[in-house]
């Protein structure tokens, strides 16, 4: 008898366990849609704060295609302007144009100093990435814990504040394996982009190893767009600009 | 040889770089608001940056190539003030583009001044579909996947290890371009073909001229690793074949590698007599190199480079030992025909930046140390492995005003007796730098 009910109660945490991990990821989905199309262009104002107030603007161009093709090109500042990143799965290239040819970065690195790293820049849907399960639910919010499906994601986990009624998040914890805050991500400003697309336009972060640096990212133009694969290839890439 | 009208366009921008750089203020930014109107694309875009460069640099008096150079000069330093300005432009039409770039320079040393303006791009360049380009006119090309020499650049120019990063000057041929992307494990494939002609005035310093030459680049992204395969064949440099790779092994953790075959190499090199021999054969250039990241922001790149066209200590030592003799003998008999023996030689190839054979090449920094964001400290060191000879350049770099890129770089070289890096004209070297973008 005892067998059984172990069996049982083994039975129903493996059923309600996966349930919940459906559960998540389908809602994990949904976020990725209701944050942005599959494939779309994009601009993008980036701003590093210093503590002591001063800014640092970058303005960025962005295309993405699909689950793991993305290239994020500068328009501003002119130091940067022209400098692209591709993005292919968990491959990373930086051009700039007087290097004149790409070269591997990792998602770790920051190609414009801050809060925000590459990673956050150049983002693929958190579905692609993560694995979630729902931690919470209160009538105003779900809580996801998001697991990176491999060890190349910038972040191990994620605690991600779901808001019920758009269904797009709030705040998100990005913490490292160890369990160690990286960075608090805060989406906020919900703004009507057209074409069905309701979401928050400003994403501001800060982070506990860099004390008192804020960074922000403001969304201006999201529209879904359909590119050719040939897009998003290292030969490619100096030509980006012609996309606009 | 420039005209009067080059010189006095010259001066002109070297004097707007210094108008550039100390009549704009420090920008400060503003608040949250997006205008995305400023940012659509328009036809026609430029841009560039203006800059200003003081060297001081302390001579190695007991060194060849100060003996070379400085002969008729004696001196124990030499300050150098250069101001660049470098403009690039696009015109936008359709399916054709124009691009070009333009670099002038204004150096004015203890002794000399000097200027140049080079176009180092203008090319037409028609895009009908994604998938193809076809490119005319002067285009830089950098092929191959490492940081400090690239033996796969068979069309490249060769970049200075230290400054890897700058623009350089193009040649002009007829490129094109096509792409394939694919599911699976082959994701990329690209073929970039280029054809070179030498004649007299276009792309003459390349090589042999009335030559039309042929360079093809085969890209491919296979199970996440770049590839290249590179073929160069024409009568003004000999044929030649080349393959290099890059990949991550890790997230944080890059490797690359290049090999080169260069067939029927033809070199002149100085025997134990002093007499100049012409050899002739095929030679290896290869490179392998890492990338890593820390957890702290620092980035590590380590590169070896085997130089077969390069030469051996001993042919190297029997060179310094010759510039000796020849310095000696304007001393004891007032004649500089050995000199001027010594100095021919040395521009075929001993007076190149890394004339050895074999080099490890070191760059570190780190980004935002101390949590002061947007400065990088670093350190490159360049060793010649045979004769142990090495610079060492610490620098600091600050790009925490819009637009601004100040640098400091201290560079010293040491080595034993008849080593290349002792043997060059400078002790040590100071350079302060500062660049404004538009």
């Amino acid at each position: 008898m005892k067998k059984y009910i172990t069996a049982s109660l083994l039975f129903f945490w493996v059923v309600s366990s996966s349930a919940f991990a459906i559960d998540g990821n389908e809602l994990l989905e949904k976020v990725d849609r209701n944050l942005q199309p599959e494939s779309y262009e994009m601009y993008r104002k980036l701003i590093n704060i210093e503590p002591d107030g001063s800014k640092k603007e970058y303005v960025l161009f962005t295309v993405k295609k699909g689950q793991d093709k993305m290239v994020a090109l500068f328009l501003s500042p002119a130091s940067e302007k022209g400098r692209a990143t591709l993005r292919l799965g968990d491959n990373m290239w930086l051009y700039i144009p007087s290097v004149g040819k790409p070269i591997r970065i990792t998602s770790l690195q920051s190609v414009v100093g801050g809060v925000f790293n590459n990673s956050d820049i150049l983002r693929l849907d958190y579905s692609s990435e993560y694995d979630a399960t729902i931690l919470e639910e209160t009538e105003e919010s779900y809580v996801l814990a998001c697991k990176a499906k491999t060890s190349s994601v910038a972040y191990d986990r994620l605690k991600m504040n779901v808001d019920k009624k758009t269904m797009v998040p709030v705040t998100i914890e990005c913490h490292a394996a160890s369990g160690m805050l990286i960075k608090t991500l805060y989406y906020k400003e919900i703004k009507d982009f057209g074409d069905g697309l309701v979401r928050p336009s400003v994403l501001e972060t800060d982070s506990p190893l860099y004390k008192g640096y804020k960074s922000v990212m403001i969304y201006a133009k999201i529209n879904k767009k359909e590119l050719a694969d040939e897009v998003f290839t290292l030969n490619y890439l100096p030509r980006v600009d012609e996309l606009r | 040889m420039r005209n009067n009208g080059c010189r006095i366009c010259c001066r002109v921008l070297f004097f707007a770089a210094f108008l550039f750089l100390f009549s704009l203020p420090v920008k400060a930014e503003d608040d949250y608001s997006f205008d995305i109107a400023a940012f659509e694309p328009k036809p026609f875009e430029f841009g560039g940056y203006a800059e200003i460069k003081w060297e001081h640099m302390d001579l190695n008096k007991e060194g060849a190539f100060y003996g070379l150079n400085f002969y008729d000069d004696p001196r124990s330093t030499l300050d150098r003030f250069t101001g660049t300005m470098q403009l690039d432009g696009r015109y936008k039409k359709g399916i054709w583009t124009f691009n070009g770039l333009l670099n002038a320079a204004g150096r004015h040393d203890n002794n000399d001044w000097s200027d140049s303006l080079d176009v180092f791009e203008a090319n037409l360049s028609l895009k009908p579909t994604p998938f193809a380009t076809v490119d005319l006119g002067k285009k830089t090309f950098k092929w191959g996947k490492g940081y400090a020499w690239n033996p796969v650049g068979f069309i490249d120019r060769s970049k200075d290890p230290n400054d890897p990063e700058e623009a350089m000057e193009g040649y002009i041929g007829a490129g094109l371009d096509l792409i394939k992307s694919f599911d699976g494990s082959m994701q990329t494939i690209a073929l970039t073909t280029v054809v070179l002609p030498v004649r007299e005035d276009v792309n003459e310093d390349f090589g042999e001229k009335d030559h039309v030459n042929l360079a093809a680049k085969l890209y491919m992204l296979y199970l996440d690793t770049d590839i290249d395969f590179i073929i160069f064949t024409g009568n003004s440099r000999s044929t030649r074949y080349g393959i290099d790779f890059s990949r991550n092994l890790t997230t944080n953790f890059e490797i690359h590698g290049e090999f080169a075959y260069i067939t029927d190499f033809k070199q002149n090199y100085l025997s134990e007599t002093e007499e100049l021999i012409p050899r002739e054969g095929s030679v290896k250039r290869y490179l392998a190199g890492l990338r890593y990241l820390t957890e702290s922001d620092i980035t590590t790149i380590i590169e070896f480079y085997h130089n077969g066209a390069g030469f051996s200590e001993s042919e190297l030592g029997r060179f310094y030992q010759l510039v000796d003799d020849a310095y000696t003998d304007l001393q004891n008999t007032g004649s500089d025909a050995l000199l001027q023996k010594a100095k021919n030689i040395s521009g075929m190839g001993y007076a190149a930046p890394q004339a050895g054979r074999n080099y490890l090449y070191l760059k570190i920094n780190q980004k935002d140390p101390f949590d002061i964001l947007y400065f990088t400290p670093g350190l490159i060191t360049i060793l010649n492995l045979d004769d142990q000879s090495y610079s060492i350049s610490p620098e600091i770099l600050y790009t925490g005003f819009t637009n601004w890129e100040l640098r400091m770089r201290l560079t010293v070289l040491n080595g034993g007796n008849h080593t290349e890096f002792e043997e060059k004209q400078n002790e040590d070297k100071l350079e302060c730098r500062i660049r404004y973008h538009f």
